[in-house]
């Protein structure tokens, strides 16, 4: 098996599974080295070959694997020939940083920029134009809305919002002195 | 920032990478005097860190004069991925193109940094 340490951290494992799926997972947790065909793989992990061949073309829509066709003289047959490309893995989880803080810039900015009302009963959370619309009851259950404060929601978003920005390195730099 | 242990730098190369690392950009010139180093040895560390893929150098006018203005390369390799993480939550827009920041999904990964992580 291939890419064995970048298989040991959980994170990369999550992101795989999110991707192909509990179905697809044996494919992707047990890249073998060098090329392989889709029959192989079936095989090998005891799988339909339409749920191998599924996993497999999700990874390459992810840039995580490639292939390439061959066809038999004989029969006429494509074969396609498989190679896992995890060692792209780190490059996409740093673009899903990228994005995951993008995301939470822009949350952050409607979380400060907006009042909230909830409904204890249901739990569900509206904004203050939609609160006073409902004459400040719950459409659902016509229970009272009660004003609610997001401030530990902003205050949790405000830290990721710095763990990232200084883990990719984009905190404003410090002038160089001339 | 990630503190600087790569075997395959000399002392020398070493001090000027976490320099570079720490101020984020600087000038070839500002470089060797911080370093406090001459310039010809300042110019062989750089171009040794080039050489090695820790920096970039781009050929700029500063003060006056031709300059390099260098710039860390990181590798994505060592970044901390656990920050897509809150809770046993990923990150909701792995594997979506869009990004919707109002998704319940979203709402509640939030709320599992506010309630659970923190």
């Amino acid at each position: 098996m291939a890419f064995e340490d970048l298989l040991e951290d959980p994170v990369i494992q999550k992101y795989l599974h999110e991707l192909v799926g509990p179905t697809g997972m044996p494919v992707a947790a047990a890249p073998p080295d060098g090329e392989v065909t889709d029959e192989e793989l079936a095989e090998e992990l005891g799988m339909e070959l339409n749920d191998v061949r599924r996993a497999l073309f999700i990874l390459y829509e992810n840039d995580l694997a490639s292939y390439r066709r061959l066809r038999d003289e004989d029969s006429g047959w494509l074969t396609y020939l498989w190679t896992f490309e995890y060692e792209n893995i780190p490059e996409r989880l740093e673009e899903e940083m990228h994005r995951l803080l993008e995301a939470l810039e822009e949350r952050e900015d409607y979380e400060r920029d907006n009042e909230f009302y909830l409904c204890e009963q249901d739990s569900i959370r509206f904004e203050f134009g939609e609160a006073m619309e409902f004459g400040f009851q719950c459409p659902n259950c016509g229970a009272e809305l009660t004003s609610m404060s997001n401030e530990r929601l902003v205050d949790a978003m405000e830290r990721r919002i710095a763990e990232l920005r200084e883990e990719l390195h984009l905190s404003a730099p410090e002038e160089a002195e001339a | 920032m990630s503190t600087v242990d790569e075997t395959d730098l000399s002392e020398d190369e070493q001090a000027g990478l976490e320099l570079i690392q720490a101020v984020g950009d600087i000038h070839q010139s500002d470089f060797w005097k911080e370093l406090e180093v001459d310039s010809r040895k300042g110019s062989r560390i750089l171009e040794s860190l080039e050489e090695k893929g820790y920096i970039e150098r781009e050929e700029t006018v500063y003060d006056g004069h031709n300059t390099y203005l260098i710039e860390p390369i990181y590798d994505p390799r060592d970044l901390d991925f656990s920050l897509l993480m809150a809770g046993d939550m990923l990150s909701p827009f792995i594997g979506d193109e869009e990004i919707n920041t109002n998704s319940d999904q979203f709402s509640q990964y939030i709320m599992t940094l506010a309630y659970e992580e923190y």
